[in-house]
């Protein structure tokens, strides 16, 4: 290609930092230019292990009792009340612990819990080394969205994310959508907890399943909540070729996919939950629906063993590869990925089995990839990661970023809904969104102007070559050097990928 | 953008210059509105289950069919209110009913867009772009609508219309000059700043200019009608009384927008979704709060304003396993305000027994939803039957506009 022949160096190191990664740290250009590609390839890599500063975060069971304890301490306090603190001194609860459960001191809890794993993710991918590696895993957090908005679900999706998304983000895509499809988070989300087969013993018997400390009670019968979104948003896509039949197959082959739910009286007292989502994952046979079920017209047996299999199929299916170099390439590449370079990397998909390490190799060797002019408009959380990188910062405050992402109008961990945030241009680009980054980057004009910066120099450091003759003098002409910092910030080379 | 940064801008004389060439008139104060006529557009995302919020009481096979889910027919408190020998609605809706009673509420039920899977963002994308199938087209019909407005409409405006969040929703999207607001705690942008950023995107960056001198048309009529930082909270959420607000803040003023979209998500009710009470009740009295504002904001405004809710589909009829209910087909929607000649319930009754249900499941559609849009844009806005036929409903020429739902 030709793009590769005229662009120099320096341009290709500024393309994959922005592009893949996070953008450009100060000095980092030079490391990268001897090989961007390679660069990028050496950071899709499973990792041993997550960063410290996640590593320390709660496990989801733990966010499991904290959920509990907060739904507890509701329920002991409504119409009810009575009844649900009579059940938990027959299990054998003192009164002085049930006293313990108040309302306030879990939603604090939430709050603080929110910040810590925000916080984290967010300075994780600030400081890391691997910024391309750190940008996947985002991208299949909002691919197998699971939000706080939701909030039976309010402190899952960080273990999710850590879980899930972290965990396989450079293997298999199949081992992906399995453990998304069995985590704690995603099934409440979604609903699968409280999904149970019509004909199933739960069914037939309801007072053999548990009670939850959730409200509602117990299930009984079908939701198609997950399974609808498995096909439409995580597997085939919308156009994928299933049709209504095919929801409610898999929602039969997926009941009884719960988790193991903690002690009844583990909900009490300050016992800290030890197991992961994955760790957690339970199939209650009493709750799954009999009989064999038909999914795209291939039959799968009762059993956990035919939701697995038809998982599987679906991770392999060929509207599957296409769905999911789709989103890879509109994601990385472009709002309107072009078809040769989705072909490709569906090419990839179906060819490695759905190695995402692999496929993740064909969209880095796609010369589309390489085009000089940014064709993406980076999105809150990328503009504010970038910003941090670009002024060589290692951390943000936690109340910086929490508030600051919600102003700019995506508030960690609360997607409104599970198909994500949007990827598009045209849903970032509005005039109060832009109004909105204009005033954070004043905010931080103001702040990093006191730290005596180069603006001038930091600029053509961070965005490379790239940056316009109108950019330079922009930022040259500035009347302060806070004004500076704010159009460096609001440049088009900066707010664009 | 607060006010004294505003008239800062204005001091230095320096807008038409910074302007200079950008499709955006400032106000003129004063400047006497060529016609009241004004559109609210509420959107509940999720999906709303048409049945809960107007139940068919007089439907023999209501109770069985909603298995476990039926409100308790009217009469006696927290029940439902009474409509007609078929339909009543739920009772968190109490402002609805007040202005269904005084002729001010419609309601259209079985209503649905043309699409029939049951994807949500399937759902949205068609209800938002008026199209006949999912992403045939990337503009929205409310923006298509604001484009066709008769030349008398539209003098003397900023923008044709608002939505009051901070992403612009697709409906809104499209040629016509539109823009999104929603109210900030940060400190105001710095004027100069703002005139460097415009002078460097005018140069090289269409898509950010347009952006932002959409943002400072809208900041400036959120100036003039002194709602810079009121109360804040005023977007997309389950709380729609401050975006009411902020509506009838931008509505009432003589320069402002024609039409303002409200979007208002939660309605997904996949388990527990309640009866007189519980989930969706909460999000019920929180749409009729939005609409109580709305009246009592808009003042005299309110007589020449039209409220239209709609949703992207509706429900299963019966209850799913939790006591909630799945991706459905048809739903309700309102027609509410000064503007509306209401008090009825129109429906095409499609019955509730299992071999009535459209795929043995979901409430059947029996009117297209764009049947009711058009009917209002032809007979509240003035748009022309072709426009209407083409470029807001695409391929629509066969939906005829329901008439008489305006008063003349």
């Amino acid at each position: 290609m030709s793009v590769r022949s005229t662009t120099s160096r320096s341009a290709l190191a500024a393309i994959a930092a922005n592009r893949f990664g996070y953008g450009v740290r100060p000095g980092e250009i030079g490391a990268i230019a001897g090989d961007p590609r390679g660069w990028l390839k050496a950071q899709l890599r499973p990792e041993a292990g997550p960063p410290a500063l996640l590593a320390q975060l709660p496990p989801a069971e733990d966010d499991i009792l904290t959920i509990g304890r907060y739904f507890l301490s509701l329920r002991l306090n409504g119409a009810n009340g009575a009844n649900a603190r009579a059940r938990l001194e027959r299990e054998g609860a003192t009164p002085a612990m049930v006293e313990d459960l108040t309302e306030e001191r879990y939603r604090s809890f939430f709050r603080d819990r929110y910040l810590a794993a925000v916080t984290a993710r967010f300075n994780v991918a600030i400081a890391s080394p691997k910024p391309a590696f750190e940008r996947l895993v985002a991208f299949w957090a909002n691919h197998f969205t699971v939000s706080t908005a939701k909030p039976q679900i309010m402190s899952l999706p960080q273990s999710f994310e850590r879980e899930v998304a972290r965990a396989y983000a450079c293997g298999r895509f199949s081992d992906l959508l399995m453990a998304s499809t069995r985590h704690p988070g995603m099934a409440t989300y979604l609903d699968n907890v409280v999904s149970i087969g019509p004909n199933s013993v739960w069914a037939r018997q309801p007072r053999r399943a548990p009670r939850t400390p959730m409200a509602g009670g117990r299930p009984t019968g079908l939701n198609e909540n997950l399974a609808r979104e498995v096909l439409e948003l995580h597997s085939l896509g919308v156009n994928g070729g299933y049709a209504q039949a095919d929801v409610r197959a898999l929602a039969l082959l997926i009941t009884g996919w719960m988790y193991d739910r903690p002690a009844p009286l583990s909900y009490l007292g300050e016992a800290k939950g030890t197991r992961s989502g994955p760790q957690m994952f339970k199939f209650e046979a009493e709750a799954h629906e009999p009989g064999p079920k038909t999914l795209l017209g291939k039959a799968y047996p009762e059993g956990l063993d035919g939701g697995t299999a038809a998982l599987r199929d679906l991770s392999r299916h060929p509207s599957t590869a296409r769905h999911i170099a789709t989103k890879l390439v509109r994601h990385y590449v472009s709002d309107e990925p072009p078809a040769a370079c989705v072909d490709r990397v569906a090419r990839a998909f179906l060819d490695s089995d759905g190695v995402i390490a692999t496929v993740m190799g064909a969209l880095i060797d796609s010369p589309e990839a390489w085009v000089e002019t940014p064709s993406k408009f980076k999105r809150p959380d990328e503009f504010f990661i970038s910003a941090m990188r670009a002024f060589g910062l290692n951390e943000a405050p936690s109340q910086a970023i929490a508030i600051g992402l919600e102003r700019m109008g995506q508030r960690p961990y609360f997607a409104p809904g599970p198909d994500g945030w949007s990827d598009m241009a045209d849903a970032w680009m509005s005039g109060d969104l832009v109004w909105k980054r204009l005033e954070w980057s004043q905010q931080a004009g103001e702040r990093m102007a006191r730290a005596d910066i180069n603006i001038a120099r930091l600029a053509g450091d961070v965005l490379g070559p790239a940056v316009s003759a109108a950019t330079a003098q922009a930022i040259a002409r500035a009347e302060s050097p806070a004004q500076a910092v704010t159009l460096f910030l609001m440049s088009p080379e900066f707010q664009r990928r | 953008m607060s006010a004294s940064s505003f008239s800062n801008w204005t001091r230095r004389g320096a807008l038409g210059a910074m302007l200079g060439g950008v499709a955006v008139s400032f106000p003129s104060l004063g400047f006497a509105a060529q016609s009241d006529k004004r559109l609210v557009v509420i959107v509940l995302r999720g999906a709303l289950d048409g049945l809960h919020a107007v139940p068919a009481f007089g439907d023999p096979d209501y109770v069985r069919a909603r298995n476990g889910l039926a409100l308790q027919p009217p009469g006696g408190a927290g029940r439902a209110f009474g409509l007609n020998d078929l339909f009543g609605l739920h009772p968190a809706l109490k402002t609805v009913h007040g202005l269904y009673q005084s002729g001010k509420a419609l309601i259209v039920h079985a209503a649905a867009t043309g699409y029939r899977e049951r994807s949500h963002f399937d759902a949205q994308n068609v209800l938002e772009t008026g199209a006949t199938a999912a992403f045939a087209r990337d503009s929205g019909w409310l923006n298509a609508a604001m484009a066709a407005l008769p030349a008398g409409r539209t003098a003397g405006r900023n923008e044709r219309a608002i939505a009051i969040a901070q992403q612009a929703p697709l409906m809104l999207r499209g040629a016509a000059p539109v823009t999104t607001w929603s109210p900030s705690p940060l400190p105001d942008a710095d004027s100069g700043t703002v005139a460097r950023l415009l002078d460097l995107y005018g140069q090289t960056d269409p898509g950010l200019s347009g952006a932002l001198t959409g943002a400072l048309a809208a900041n400036a009529i959120a100036m003039d009608a002194g709602m810079a930082m009121a109360g804040g909270g005023a977007r997309a959420g389950r709380q729609i009384a401050p975006a009411a607000k902020a509506a009838a803040g931008f509505l009432k003023q003589p320069n402002g927008p024609v039409s303002v979209m409200i979007e208002m998500g939660g309605w997904d009710s996949h388990a527990n979704q309640g009866q007189e009470t519980g989930q969706i009740a909460n999000m019920l009295v929180n749409l009729d709060d939005g609409i109580a504002t709305l009246q009592t904001e808009l003042g005299p405004v309110w007589e020449h304003t039209a409220v239209l809710v709609v949703t992207e589909f509706g429900r299963t009829v019966a209850a799913n396993g939790n006591r909630g209910t799945d991706h459905g087909t048809a739903a309700a929607a309102f027609l509410i305000g000064g503007a509306v000649k209401g008090g009825r319930v129109i429906a095409d009754w499609p019955g509730l027994a299992a071999g009535q249900l459209y795929e043995r499941r979901d409430l059947r559609p029996t009117i297209d939803l764009r049947a009711l849009c058009k009917g209002v844009l032809r007979d509240h806005l003035g748009i022309a039957e072709g426009a209407l036929n083409r470029e807001v409903f695409p391929d629509s020429a066969g939906i005829a506009a329901m008439s008489d739902l305006i008063v003349g």
